[in-house]
C-alpha cells in the first residue's frame, strides 16, 4: 500500500522485477524440465484434480489450500504437508492418505484409494512445492492504479487547459485538477499516516492455533498462558512446555486433527522453537509495560487486543498508534482507592477527590501524557 | 576566589584568540567525507555528489516501497523457571582479572549479561565497581576472543586437543616445565594446580603479578615472619601519609581503599571530623590529585625521606636516632604530627625497595599503628608473586634449563622489561602451551591455545582476604568452544572436569564445617552462592611482634643511594586499562585520564618546568633513550627532572580495538624507576582530550573551603549565592508528586570515573573512537571535569562530575523549535530522540555544554549504511548483546543526554505501584550512583522532606552550577573540603 507515495521509478520497479503480476500458480521449471510425463507434473493434476478419478471424491485441493486465505482453513495447507512428510517414505504417506487412523481425517479421506505411482506422484509434487516456496500473496494493485489514474486526469487536464483548449468553460479541467490532486493528496497522506502501522494484520502462523478454541470453548485464563502479564513489561508468548502441559494428553483436536498439535511435539522433540510470527509490535523507541496497564491500571485485554477470545485467526484490531495511546490516557481514570501509590504520591489531587471538588483524575492529570513515561 | 585553570595553554597564554587547527568543514563537505574511506584524505568531487544524489533517490525508493518486514517472536521451548522475558535477573558473582577483585552481581536480561553492578553485601567492595569491572561486561561479547582449541594455529577438538597435551607433557616428563599464573587467590583453583603438579612433578607453579608487591610481602616476612600483605584500615586513620602509594588508583587494593578512605572524609550534618592526607610523589597520580598536602619528589629521593621520617619519630620516642643527613622542616613537622596521632595515623609507600618498606613497617610499629590501622591477622591475598621468581624463570628458559612454559591469564612478553629475551626463549621452546582468553602477545607464541572462558562463563571461589570467600557462578553460557582453565587443569590430570563440583567439594570438606548456621551442604551452598560471599568470623585479637631485623643495615642502604641528576622515569598503569589485559575494551579506550583527560593514547608526563628548559608543549615529540619516539605531555604537578609512562598501550597483537593504540613501553621496568636520557624531536602529534572545551571562565563552578573554615561557617567557600527569586519569564513549573535531584558530594568524589563507563553500559552511549574524539565528538552522557588550581609545579586538583543539570527553568527546553526537549512533572528533563531534527539549539543554548549531538551512526540504529561510524565494531551482532533492551539507540542527527536513568525511576515507580506502596526513598539508584566506590552521588526525591537528598540539599555546603543564571537545576553539588594544616 505505501508504494502509493512514490513516483515513477516504483511504477517502473514493479512492473519490470516483480513476478507476482504474472498469473500462473503453478511452480515455475526450467525448460529443459519440462516434460508432461514428469512426475511432479503428474502429481499437480491429481492434487488439482484434473485427472479423471473412479470416483466422485474432493480433489486434495479442495481442502489444502496452495495459497494464503485470510479465513480459517483447518485443514493443512499443501505447503504445511509438503514440510512434514518431506523425509517420510511412501508407505507413510499411503497409511496417511488412503486409510488414516485419527479420526477427523478418517471421516474426510473416506474412500480414497490410490496406488503406489499416483503417491509417488503427489510426494513429488509436494517436493517440488517445498522447494519452490509457498505461493505468495498478490500485491493489491487498485490503489496504484486509481492513483496513476488521477494522475493521467490531471495531465490530460492541464494539457487542455494550456493547449488543446477543447473544452469550452475553463472552470471545468480547473476543477478536474483540483479534484483529482486533492484525492491523491488524500491518498498519500492515509498511507503515510499507516506507514509502519499494521491494522488489521492477521498473518498465517506457523501452528494454527486459535484462540476461540481455548479461550472461549475451552475456557481457558488468557493469563494461563500469557504469564508475564502482571509483573513484566512483556505479555509473554507461552513456551512449547506450556502447551504440553494439555497436549501432552490431548493429542488430536477437535477441527484440526493431529495434524497441528503434532507440530508442538514434533517442535520439542526436534528442540526447534516455533517461529510465531509477531502480531502486535511497538517500534523501538516506545516503552510499554503490561505489568502497568493490567496489573496496576486494571484494564481487560481486550482493550487493546479486542475480542481474541473469538478469533480464529489472530488479527490486530487497534492501530497502536500514539494517538490511540494518548486518547486513553485522556479519557481513562485512576484509581485512587484501590493503589495507596496514588493516593500517597498524589495527595493534593487525592484531596481533591476526597471532597469532591474533582469527579475523577485522569492518567493525563498525573503526567499521563509525558513524553519520558513511554519514550527512553 | 583562585584562578582556576585548565591546561598550560591556558595558563600562560592570554585568553585571545587561539590559531584554529583543524580548518572547519562545511555542510556539504561533511556530507561528502562518507565518501573518503578514513585514511585517505580524499578530495569529494562532481561525481561523488552525483553518486550521492542517484543513491539518495535508490534508498527513498526502497524504503518507501517496502511492505513492513515480517517479525517473527519466537519462545523458548522450555522456559527456564526463572527467567520472565521482560524482567532482569541478578546473580552474585565475582570480578577477578589478574589482581582485581570485586563482587559483583550480574545483571541479565533473557540470559545476557548486560551490566554489572556492585554487591552490597561485601564488605570488601561494599556494592561498588571500578571503571574496569564495568567495562569487562563488554569483552565478553569480544569477537578476537579464542573461538576453539588450537595446535600451530590449526584448529582442532577439545578430545583431540586433550590427547596432544596428555602425550606432549608424557614426552616432558625428565623436563622441568613452568606454569606461570597471575596470584591466584581463589583456594580451589589452588587446589587444582596442586593436583596438577603432583600428577607431573616436573611442572614448577610461578607466580608473576605486572604491579608487584614482592617488596612488601618479604618486609613483612622479615619484620612479622609472615610474607603477608596487610589489611590496611583507612577508616581507622586520622593522618594517612602515602609514599608513592597510589592506594586510590592502582595500588593493592583500590576497590576497598576508595571506600575506607572516603568514609573518613565525608562530612554530614553533625560530624565535622575528617582525616589529613599527605602524599609525596613524583607523578600526579589519583590518590595525589586528592590529597590535603602534595610533596613533588623524585622517585630516587623517597628512600632518604623515608628514613629521616623514621629518625624524627625515633626523636619524638626518645630512642637513639640512625645516622642521617639533617631532615628539612617538613619532615620534622610530619613526624611531630604523626606522632600525635599515634595508632590512629598510617604510612603506606608504594617503593619496590625492600629496604624502604622495612623502614615503613618500623614507622608503623612506633607509631603503634598495628592491629590498629595496619591488621596482619586478615591478609590481603590478592598479591602473592615474588620478583625474584619471575627473573630466575626467564633466565631458566633463556639458558634452557626450563623446557616447557605453561602460560595463564598473563602477558610477560608485553609487560615484563625483559620481553625480549623471553621471546627469543618461548619460540624454542619444545613445548609451550597457554590458556588465555583472547590472542596476546605470549600466546600467539604459543603451540597449543587452551583458549579460556570469560569470568562470566565460569565458576570459580576467591579468598580476596583472609576468611573472606566469595563465590564466582556463570551467568551464560560459554559463546565460543572454549573451557575454563580449572576445568582444563582437572582434565590433563585425569581427573572429573566438572570444575562446578570440584568447587562444591572443596567447600564441603574446607568450608561448610567453619559454620554452623546451616546443618546440610546444599542449603548452605545455594545460600552463599545467593549471595555471592561468606566469611569466617574471626575474632583473636592477636598481637602483632615486631621481630628483631637489622634495621641498620636497611636505613644505611636507604640513606646511601644519592640523588642523581638524571631525568627518572616511572612506568605507571592507568585507572582504564591497567596491565593493557583489556586493550581490546572501546569503553576502557575512550575513558579519558583523570588527570591528564586524554584517551585513545598514552604519553611521557614532564614537569612544566622542564618543558620550559627544553622548549616543548603538549604533543611535541621526544625521544626516549634513543629508542621510543613518543609525544609529550605536560604534566602540573610532575616532578621536575622525572618523567612518567603509562603501560597498557602499544600493544601488537591484540583485537581490532587495543591494537597499535598509543605506545609501547617494554623495555622500561614497572616497578621501580629507571634513569633515562631525553631528546626533543621533530614533530607533533594530535591527542584526543576531552577537556579542552570547558573552562571555569573565572565563574565559582567548584567551591571550596578549609575544614577550620567550614568548622566556623558551613557556608565556607560557598557565599556566591544570587538572591533572585522567581527572575525567569517563564513560570516556575510545579512538581505535585515526585521531583526527581541529584547531589554531588565534591569532597567525597575523587574522580575515578567509574561512574563514566557506569552510565556508558546502562545507557547505551555510543563509542566515536579518538579521530571523532579530537574533534570534540565524544558521546559521554557524564563526564569529570578536572581543574587545578595555584602554582603549575604544586597545583590543586578538583574533579567534579557534571551531567544534565535538569534545570527547572531550562533553556533548552525553549530553544527548541520542535518540542523535542520538554520538562516533566517530575522535574525531568526529558529528551525525546524520535521528535528531534538535530538543529542542535539546545546544545548551543546548553550554559554546562551535557548535550551531545550524533554526527554520525554510531549504534547502526540508521537503515542508511553509509551513515555508519563504528570504529570499535560495537554494532555486530555480538557486541550488540551487551545493549539494555530498556533504552533506545539513538540514530544519527539527534541530541542526546543524560536522563537521570529514567528508565530506573520507571522501574522503581512500577514496583512501588505493583505493591501498593510510596517509592521508598534509596530504592531507586542511577547506574553512576550505584557504581560510585566513594558514594559521592545521591538520588532521591526533593518533594520528600523525609529523604537523605533533602537533608543534604538543605545543608551550607549544597550549591548549584552556574546559580547566576536561574537555571533551577535539580542536581546540586556540596563544596569541596580540604583538610589542609591552617
Amino acid at each position: 500500500m505505501s508504494k502509493l507515495c512514490l513516483f515513477i521509478p516504483i511504477v517502473f520497479l514493479l512492473l519490470t522485477t516483480s513476478p507476482s503480476f504474472c498469473n500462473n500458480p503453478a511452480p515455475q521449471h526450467k525448460d529443459t524440465e519440462h516434460n508432461f510425463l514428469e512426475s511432479t507434473k503428474q502429481g499437480e493434476r491429481i492434487f488439482k484434480g484434473l485427472v479423471l478419478t473412479k470416483s466422485n471424491l474432493k480433489s486434495c485441493v479442495s481442502c489444502h489450500n496452495l495459497t494464503y486465505s485470510d479465513t480459517l482453513n483447518w485443514n493443512p495447507s499443501a505447503w504445511d504437508i509438503a514440510h512434514s512428510f518431506a523425509d517420510k517414505k511412501t508407505s507413510d504417506f499411503n497409511s496417511v492418505i488412503n486409510e488414516p487412523l485419527a479420526k477427523v481425517m478418517s471421516q474426510v479421506h473416506d474412500g480414497y484409494q490410490y496406488n503406489e505411482e499416483e503417491l509417488n506422484h503427489i510426494k513429488n509434487y509436494l517436493l517440488s512445492l517445498k522447494t519452490h516456496g509457498a505461493e505468495e500473496q498478490k500485491p493489491v494493485v487498485n490503489n496504484l492504479i486509481l492513483f496513476l489514474f488521477l494522475g493521467l486526469l490531471i495531465t490530460i487536464a492541464l494539457i487542455d487547459l494550456f493547449f488543446t483548449k477543447k473544452i469550452k468553460y475553463k472552470f471545468i479541467p480547473i476543477l478536474i485538477f483540483f479534484a483529482a490532486f486533492g484525492y491523491q493528496i488524500k491518498m498519500l497522506s492515509e498511507d503515510a499516516m499507516a506507514l509502519g502501522r499494521n491494522e488489521n494484520y492477521a498473518p498465517d502462523q506457523p501452528i494454527k492455533f486459535s484462540h476461540k478454541v481455548h479461550a472461549t470453548d475451552n475456557k481457558i485464563d488468557c493469563r494461563y498462558c500469557h504469564t508475564g502479564v502482571d509483573n513484566s513489561k512483556s505479555a509473554v508468548i507461552p513456551s512449547a512446555n506450556v502447551c504440553l502441559n494439555c497436549h501432552s494428553i490431548v493429542r488430536e483436536g477437535r477441527n484440526s486433527g493431529k495434524f497441528e498439535i503434532n507440530k508442538i511435539h514434533a517442535a520439542v522433540e526436534n528442540n526447534k522453537p516455533i517461529e510465531w510470527v509477531r502480531i502486535h509490535k511497538l517500534p523501538d523507541h516506545v516503552f510499554f509495560s503490561h505489568a502497568q496497564h493490567v496489573n496496576v491500571g486494571k484494564r481487560e485485554c481486550q482493550e487493546c487486543h479486542g475480542e481474541v477470545e473469538q478469533m480464529h485467526i489472530v488479527k490486530q484490531v487497534e492501530d497502536l498508534s500514539m494517538g490511540w495511546c494518548l486518547d486513553c490516557h485522556d479519557k481513562t481514570a485512576v484509581d485512587f482507592n484501590y493503589n495507596n501509590y496514588y493516593s500517597n504520591t498524589f495527595k493534593e489531587l487525592h484531596l481533591k477527590l476526597v471532597k469532591e471538588q474533582t469527579d475523577s483524575v485522569r492518567v493525563t492529570d498525573i503526567g499521563g501524557r509525558e513524553c519520558a513515561r513511554c519514550h527512553y | 576566589m583562585k584562578k582556576y585553570w585548565k591546561s598550560q595553554q591556558e595558563k600562560n597564554e592570554s585568553p585571545e584568540i587561539k590559531t584554529v587547527k583543524h580548518k572547519p568543514k562545511g555542510n556539504l563537505e561533511q556530507v561528502l567525507d562518507i565518501f573518503e574511506d578514513g585514511t585517505v584524505e580524499a578530495k569529494s568531487n562532481r561525481r561523488d555528489f552525483l553518486k550521492l544524489c542517484g543513491y539518495s533517490l535508490a534508498i527513498t525508493t526502497v524504503l518507501s516501497s517496502c511492505e513492513n518486514a515480517v517479525q517473527k517472536a519466537i519462545p523458548y521451548l522450555n522456559k527456564p523457571e526463572e527467567i520472565t522475558p521482560g524482567i532482569a535477573n541478578y546473580y552474585a558473582s565475582t570480578y577477578i582479572n589478574g589482581s582485581d577483585y570485586a563482587s559483583i552481581l550480574v545483571k541479565t536480561r533473557e540470559g545476557r549479561p548486560i551490566k554489572i553492578e556492585g554487591n552490597n553485601l561485601s564488605p570488601i567492595s561494599n556494592g561498588a565497581c571500578s571503571a574496569r569491572v564495568q567495562a569487562s561486561v563488554l569483552s565478553l561479547y569480544d569477537s578476537s576472543r579464542y573461538q576453539h582449541p588450537q595446535i600451530k594455529q590449526e584448529k582442532v577438538s577439545w578430545d583431540e586437543f586433550d590427547k596432544s597435551v596428555s602425550d606432549a607433557l608424557e614426552a616432558q616428563k625428565g623436563n622441568q616445565i613452568a606454569l606461570l599464573t597471575p596470584t591466584i587467590f581463589s583456594p580451589s583453583t589452588r587446589k587444582a594446580i596442586k593436583l596438577f603438579t603432583a600428577k607431573y612433578p616436573n611442572i614448577k607453579w610461578i607466580q608473576y603479578d605486572t604491579q608487584s608487591a614482592s617488596s612488601i610481602l618479604k618486609a613483612h616476612k622479615l619484620c612479622f615472619g609472615k610474607e603477608i600483605l596487610p589489611d590496611y584500615r583507612f577508616n581507622k586513620a586520622n593522618l594517612i601519609v602515602s609514599f608513592d602509594a597510589d592506594f586510590l588508583g592502582t595500588w593493592i587494593n583500590p576497590a576497598e581503599y576508595i571506600k575506607t578512605y572516603t568514609d573518613t572524609r565525608k562530612l554530614s550534618g553533625t560530624s565535622n571530623k575528617m582525616s589529613r592526607h599527605i602524599q609525596f610523589e613524583s607523578r600526579m597520580s589519583l590518590t595525589g590529585s586528592n590529597a590535603d598536602e602534595r610533596h613533588t619528589i623524585k622517585p630516587s629521593e623517597l628512600n632518604l625521606l623515608i628514613a629521616q621520617l623514621y629518625n624524627e619519630i625515633l626523636a619524638l620516642k626518645g630512642l637513639k636516632k640512625y645516622n642521617a643527613s639533617e631532615s628539612s622542616q617538613k619532615i620534622k613537622e610530619l613526624a611531630n604530627d604523626l606522632f600525635k596521632q599515634k595508632s590512629r595515623s598510617l604510612v603506606v609507600s608504594g617503593s619496590h625497595d625492600l629496604n624502604a618498606q622495612i623502614i615503613i613497617n618500623a614507622i608503623n610499629y612506633e607509631l603503634e599503628n598495628l592491629d590498629k590501622t595496619i591488621r596482619l591477622d586478615n591478609p590481603l591475598q590478592n598479591h602473592q608473586a615474588i620478583d625474584e621468581d619471575m627473573d630466575q624463570l626467564i633466565n631458566d628458559l633463556v639458558s634452557g634449563q626450563v623446557k616447557g612454559l605453561i602460560c595463564y591469564h598473563s602477558n610477560p612478553v608485553y609487560n615484563h622489561h625483559k620481553g625480549d629475551q623471553l621471546k627469543k626463549a618461548i619460540e624454542k621452546l619444545a613445548f609451550s602451551l597457554s590458556i588465555h582468553e583472547a590472542p596476546n602477545e605470549t600466546s600467539s607464541l604459543m603451540k597449543f591455545v587452551a583458549p579460556d572462558n570469560h569470568y562470566l562463563e565460569s565458576w570459580n571461589d576467591s579468598e580476596i582476604k583472609k576468611n573472606s570467600f566469595s563465590l564466582m557462578q556463570p551467568a551464560i553460557h560459554p559463546l565460543f568452544d572454549t573451557r575454563q582453565f580449572q576445568a582444563s587443569l582437572l582434565k590433563w590430570s585425569d581427573l572429573e572436569t566438572d570444575y562446578h563440583k570440584f568447587i562444591m567439594k572443596n567447600w564441603e570438606e574446607t568450608l561448610f564445617p567453619t559454620q554452623t548456621l546451616y546443618t546440610s551442604f546444599k542449603p548452605y551452598w545455594e545460600h552463599t552462592l545467593q549471595e555471592g560471599i561468606f566469611e569466617i568470623k574471626n575474632n583473636s585479637q592477636a598481637k602483632s611482634k615486631f621481630a628483631q631485623v637489622d634495621i641498620q643495615k636497611a636505613f644505611d642502604k636507604l640513606t646511601q643511594k644519592p640523588g642523581t641528576k638524571n631525568i627518572e622515569l616511572q612506568v605507571y598503569e592507568t585507572i582504564a586499562l591497567g596491565n593493557g589485559t583489556s586493550a581490546n575494551n572501546p569503553w576502557l579506550q575512550e575513558m579519558p585520564d583523570p588527570i591528564s583527560k586524554i584517551c585513545w593514547d598514552n604519553y611521557l608526563n614532564i614537569s612544566p618546568k622542564q618543558a620550559k628548559e627544553m622548549e616543548l608543549e603538549n604533543g611535541n615529540m621526544v625521544k626516549l633513550n634513543d629508542k621510543l619516539e613518543l609525544p609529550v605531555y605536560i604534566l602540573p604537578g610532575q616532578a621536575y627532572n622525572s618523567v612518567s609512562i603509562a603501560t597498557g598501550y602499544g600493544r601488537e597483537i591484540c583485537g581490532k580495538v587495543g591494537a597499535e593504540v598509543g605506545f609501547n613501553t617494554s623495555g622500561f621496568t614497572q616497578n621501580g624507576f629507571s634513569n633515562v636520557k631525553l631528546q626533543k624531536i621533530e614533530g607533533q602529534y594530535d591527542f584526543a582530550m576531552t577537556q579542552t572545551h570547558h573552562s571555569m571562565e573565572g565563574r565559582a563552578i567548584v567551591r571550596e573551603a578549609n575544614l577550620d573554615e567550614y568548622k566556623k561557617n558551613p557556608k565556607a567557600g560557598n557565599d556566591h549565592k544570587h538572591k533572585y527569586k522567581n527572575a525567569g519569564i517563564y513560570k516556575e513549573p510545579e512538581f505535585p508528586n515526585h521531583h526527581w535531584g541529584l547531589a554531588i558530594d565534591l569532597n567525597a568524589c575523587i574522580g575515578c570515573g567509574a561512574c563514566t563507563i557506569a552510565c556508558q553500559a546502562e545507557n547505551n552511549v555510543p563509542i566515536v573512537g579518538k579521530k571523532e574524539v579530537i574533534r570534540a565528538h565524544e558521546m559521554s552522557w557524564i563526564r569529570i571535569d578536572r581543574y587545578f588550581s595555584g602554582d603549575e609545579n604544586k597545583p590543586g586538583v578538583v574533579f567534579q562530575p557534571v551531567m544534565c543539570q535538569h534545570c527547572d527553568n531550562a533553556p533548552c527546553e525553549n530553544v527548541c523549535p520542535v518540542a523535542a526537549t520538554n520538562h516533566s512533572s517530575e522535574g525531568l528533563n526529558q529528551m525525546i530522540y524520535n521528535r528531534c531534527i538535530g538543529t542542535r539549539y539546545c546544545g548551543n543554548n546548553c550554559p554546562y555544554k551535557v548535550r551531545r549531538f550524533n554526527w554520525y551512526d554510531y549504534t547502526q540504529a540508521d537503515s542508511i549504511p553509509n551513515n555508519l561510524h563504528d570504529p570499535a565494531g560495537l554494532t555486530s551482532d555480538l557486541s550488540r548483546m551487551v545493549l539494555n533492551p530498556d533504552v533506545t539507540i539513538r540514530a544519527k542527527g539527534v541530541i542526546e543526554k543524560c536522563s537521570m536513568c529514567v528508565q530506573r525511576i520507571q522501574e522503581g515507580k512500577l514496583n512501588a505501584k505493583l505493591k501498593g506502596r510510596k517509592v521508598k526513598d534509596g530504592e531507586i539508584k542511577t547506574a553512576c550512583q550505584q557504581t560510585c566506590p566513594s558514594g559521592a552521588i545521591l538520588f532521591g526525591d526533593l518533594n520528600d522532606k523525609s529523604s537523605e537528598l533533602f537533608k543534604v540539599t538543605s545543608s551550607g555546603r549544597n550549591y548549584h552550577l552556574l546559580e547566576e543564571i536561574h537555571t533551577l537545576p535539580s542536581v546540586s553539588y556540596l563544596t569541596k573540603i580540604r583538610n589542609k594544616k591552617s
